[in-house]
């Protein structure tokens, strides 16, 4: 029974998908919808109208930030999806002995000189996301990385503080919460959901709510992988 | 062409070759040295001599500008990241017991 309504699901949603597909363009037409005048538009109107010099930018977070908005949701949702998997069981096996290999006093120095300079290139890439290729995930990649070789060569004890503790459930939600706060900001100031302004005279507040949600996506994308890290380290 | 120009661009230009020759050199070694230890000394020849050269090689080409700062800079983390990087496999390859090939056990590298 359970079986045969799943299959009924199935050809259910199949049905309407099969359909949508062919009506869709044949592949690699130049009639399509987004070669006409959709790219055409970013492109020329881009850098006025959506806040940000790079068009990349303005297509994410701007022409599709519902779909960003969704998207770093899906991210904040697997650190959850994650944590409960695996730190349901081990509560006592906390203060677990580290291996007894000791760091190589190379990559010590190594990774103490350069860290510095990893985490100023990746608060660069995150702040110059709405002026060059870069952006909140990009940079936030930098920052979780910083972060993960610092577990590993410093120690973790190190590279927790960098992420204090009180605050990592609300770094870990900086991605949806910032994109929420924007949003209803837009809400506020223009009458739409993730509305930003444009413009001569107001287009410079658009442009902050995209670095501000860049800073969001870069903080929350960067503790989120630090802290899918350190989550499997400890199950290790 | 006035004869710095010439001049500088005849060192880049064999600055650039030379990083090539090194990134052949380089990829031959990974493909074709015997095992984990040198083909990884091999791998870090691309990444030193051959990226430094080139980088190098824009440098001169772009004579002195922010760019050639930048591309300095960019040379430098290179020269520093991948020698460590070098180290630490090689390191954590002797430490959990690989062998290096030796001529006696000619198909017993990977051991």
């Amino acid at each position: 029974m359970k079986r045969a309504s799943v299959a009924a699901l199935l050809v259910l949603i199949a049905i309407p998908l099969l359909a949508a597909m062919a009506e869709l363009p044949p592949h690699g037409s130049s009639e399509t919808p987004a070669y006409t005048h959709v790219s055409e538009r970013y492109l020329q109107r881009g850098a006025q109208e959506a806040g940000a010099e790079n068009i990349v930018t303005d297509v994410i977070l701007n022409y599709r930030g519902f779909d960003t908005n969704g998207e770093v949701t899906v991210i904040f949702t697997s650190v959850v999806a994650v944590a409960a998997i695996l730190l349901l069981r081990d509560e006592e096996r906390t203060s677990q002995e580290r291996s007894s290999t000791p760091v190589s006093p190379v990559l010590l120095f190594i990774v103490r000189t350069m860290a510095p300079f990893i985490a100023l290139f990746g608060m660069y890439v995150i702040l110059f996301g709405h002026l060059s290729p870069g952006g909140g995930f990009q940079g936030g990649t930098i920052l979780g990385a910083l972060v993960i070789v610092s577990t590993v060569v410093l120690g973790p004890d190190v590279a927790h503080r960098m992420v204090p503790a009180p605050a990592r459930p609300w770094l870990q939600a900086a991605a949806p919460l910032t994109f929420v706060t924007v949003g209803l900001a837009g809400l506020a100031v223009t009458g739409h959901y993730l509305g930003f302004p444009s413009g001569d005279e107001w287009g410079w507040v658009g442009t902050l709510m995209l670095v501000v949600i860049e800073i969001g996506i870069g903080v929350g994308g960067g503790t989120i992988m630090a802290s899918i890290f350190w989550m499997m380290e400890e199950e290790r | 062409m006035t004869d710095t120009a010439v001049v500088t661009r005849a060192i880049s230009a064999v600055l650039a070759c030379t990083g090539a020759f090194f990134f052949l050199v380089g990829t031959i070694g990974i493909l074709r040295l015997p095992d984990f230890y040198s083909r990884t000394h091999a791998a870090t020849k691309c990444d030193t001599v051959g990226a430094g050269a080139v980088l190098l090689s824009l440098a001169v080409l772009h004579g002195l500008s922010v760019d050639t700062l930048k591309i300095v800079a960019i040379a430098t983390f290179v020269l520093l990241s991948s020698p460590t990087v070098g180290n630490a496999l090689a390191r954590a390859a002797y430490r959990t017991g690989l062998r290096p090939w030796t001529r006696q056990e000619r198909s017993g590298g990977e051991k």
